[in-house]
Order: structure tokens, then C-alpha cells, then sequence
């Protein structure tokens, strides 16, 4: 530290360190939060890995990805829908970001009553945490695990994304809170392009 | 719609409409005859280009400033190997389980 700022320290506020990264400190906490939940899901994926590869009898249980392809357009299109909204508000068009959100928010409603769906489905062919009709009892626990850990993150995501959405409208909330959310929400649609092809295409029956 | 506004819609179109094709392509994998670790390795690598695609212009994380970049890029590499070396070992407990060998 030079003489100059020592100096300058002595009669006003303390020289403090350059802002390295310069962006408002929510946006930073909310990119250091989706990092941790990397972690977390990348602990899921390499868990679940872990026990595809080594288990030489593990099921192929998926005849129909159907429902999943359905899923998948919605969270994509969820996704587009997300940017509309940030776009809007961006402009402080609220009516338009309120409307873009909310169909958002509708997008991930469906999403979770086709995955809770699947979930159902799978049940009724006995598939349980601790046992499933093909075999490998880990299977039920893995399928249950990962996935229903992306299904807590999409349908807490879709409350939150109305608490965000009624408080922007509200005033509250500006465009800079839609845009952090904006990075939730693309960050959940990422996790489900992961699970899609390694839950559900790898396991399809042939 | 400003001009701005419209010609970000468009990017973001143009990306949602490869990310469509990505994984239609994916389901279309699913279905083919194909290892299972071969299988895992086209499906990453397809997973892979889109999490570039939607971290860099979903998330805007190519407009930020390239030490948050960095920042980011490195954090995340690190984290992935470490938690995906463990996996590796599934190898040898599957060469364990189907010839039957049991270490003393």
C-alpha cells in the first residue's frame, strides 16, 4: 500500500480493494448460490453414475419418453418465456414482464403435474426407494432421489416465481430482482437437460 | 418492443430453437443401439454444449467481465472433476462383481 493511500486512510474512510468483478452484490450471492447447488446436483449425478455403472443388471424400464419429451418442450419454452419476462422489465414494461412471468410460472405448474405424473406412474409398477420389480433395489432410490430433487427446485421455483412476479407489479421488486430470478430459473432448466438423457435416456427399454 | 429488446428476442430465439434441435437429437440417441458408456459420453457431450449455450446467453454470463468468467469457468471445472473422479471406481467394482473376483 502506498504512502498516498495511508495517508489518505488516516483522514477519511480506509482505502478499501477494487471491486474485481463489478456487479450488485444479489447478483453475486445468487451466482455463488447456484454454484453450491452445482455441487449438489453434480454429488447426485456422480452418485447415480457410480451405481449405473457398476450394477450390470440395472433396468431398462422407460418404454414410453413421452411424457418426458412433453417436459422437456415446457421447460425449454419456460425458459423463453423466463427471458420475455426479463426483457420486458428491462424496458419497465410491467404489465408485459407481469404477463410473461405468470405464464412462466403456468409453464412450471404443468411441469410439476407431468413429473408428479411420472412419479405416480412408476409407482404403480411397484417402484419404490427400496424396491422395484427388475432387480437392483437401488435403482428406485436413485430414479427418486435425483429426480425429485429437480422436481423440489422447479415447484419451489414456481412459488418463488409468483412471490417475485406479484411484488415486481407491486413495486416492490425492479428488474434487477427478475433478472436474479431469471437466473434461477434458466440455472433449473439446465439441471433437467442433465437429467432427461442420463435418468431417462439411458434407461429406455429396448 | 425497442430495437435493442428486439434483436436480444432474437438470440434468445435462435438459441432456445438450437437447444430444441439439441435434444430432440439426444431422444433420437436414446433410442439407438448404443453401450452404456458410450451412450453416457454422447449424451455429456450434448449436455455439455448446452449448458455452454445457456450459461452464455440465457444467464448473460458472456456479458459479464472476463475475471467473473474465469471465475466461474475454473470453480466449476474443479468442482465437476472432483466430484465425478469417485465415479472411475465403478469400473472395477464392475469387473469385481461380473467375474466373481474378490480381493483378500
Amino acid at each position: 500500500m502506498s504512502e498516498a493511500h495511508l495517508t489518505m486512510g488516516a483522514h477519511s474512510a480506509p482505502p478499501m480493494e477494487a471491486r474485481p468483478f463489478v456487479m450488485p452484490s444479489k447478483k453475486f450471492a445468487m451466482w455463488l448460490f447456484l454454484m453450491s447447488d452445482v455441487m449438489t446436483f453434480a454429488a447426485c449425478g456422480a452418485a447415480y453414475l457410480f451405481l449405473r455403472t457398476a450394477t450390470p443388471e440395472w433396468p431398462r424400464p422407460f418404454h414410453s419418453v413421452t411424457n418426458v419429451a412433453v417436459m422437456t418442450l415446457i421447460m425449454l419454452t419456460s425458459s423463453l418465456t423466463m427471458l420475455m419476462a426479463l426483457g420486458a422489465a428491462k424496458v419497465a414494461d410491467k404489465a408485459r414482464a407481469f404477463r410473461w412471468m405468470m405464464i412462466t410460472a403456468a409453464a412450471g405448474v404443468i411441469f410439476t403435474a407431468l413429473h408428479i405424473r411420472d412419479w405416480m406412474g412408476m409407482m404403480d409398477q411397484g417402484v419404490g426407494l427400496f424396491k422395484n420389480p427388475w432387480g437392483p433395489a437401488a435403482f428406485g432410490a436413485a430414479f427418486y432421489s435425483i429426480t425429485g430433487f429437480s422436481l423440489m427446485h422447479i415447484s419451489v421455483g414456481t412459488i418463488a416465481l409468483i412471490i417475485v412476479a406479484i411484488r415486481y407489479q407491486g413495486g416492490r421488486y425492479n428488474a434487477d430482482d427478475v433478472e436474479l430470478f431469471n437466473l434461477l430459473w434458466q440455472f433449473i432448466g439446465l439441471v433437467w437437460l442433465f437429467i432427461v438423457p442420463l435418468v431417462y435416456l439411458m434407461n429406455v427399454a429396448r | 418492443m425497442t430495437t435493442t429488446e428486439a434483436s436480444a428476442m432474437k438470440k434468445y430465439v435462435a438459441v432456445y430453437v438450437a437447444l430444441l434441435v439439441i435434444t430432440a437429437l439426444q431422444f433420437l440417441i436414446g433410442y439407438q443401439n448404443v453401450e452404456g458408456s458410450k451412450l453416457a459420453v454422447r449424451f455429456l457431450t450434448f449436455s455439455v454444449i448446452e449448458t455452454v449455450l445457456v450459461v452464455l446467453f440465457f444467464m448473460n454470463l458472456g456479458s459479464e467481465k472476463p475475471v467473473f468468467i474465469k471465475f466461474i469457468l475454473y470453480f466449476m471445472l474443479f468442482v465437476l472433476a472432483t466430484m465425478n473422479y469417485p465415479w472411475t471406481d465403478s469400473f472395477r467394482l464392475l469387473i469385481f462383481r461380473l467375474t466373481g473376483y474378490m480381493p483378500s
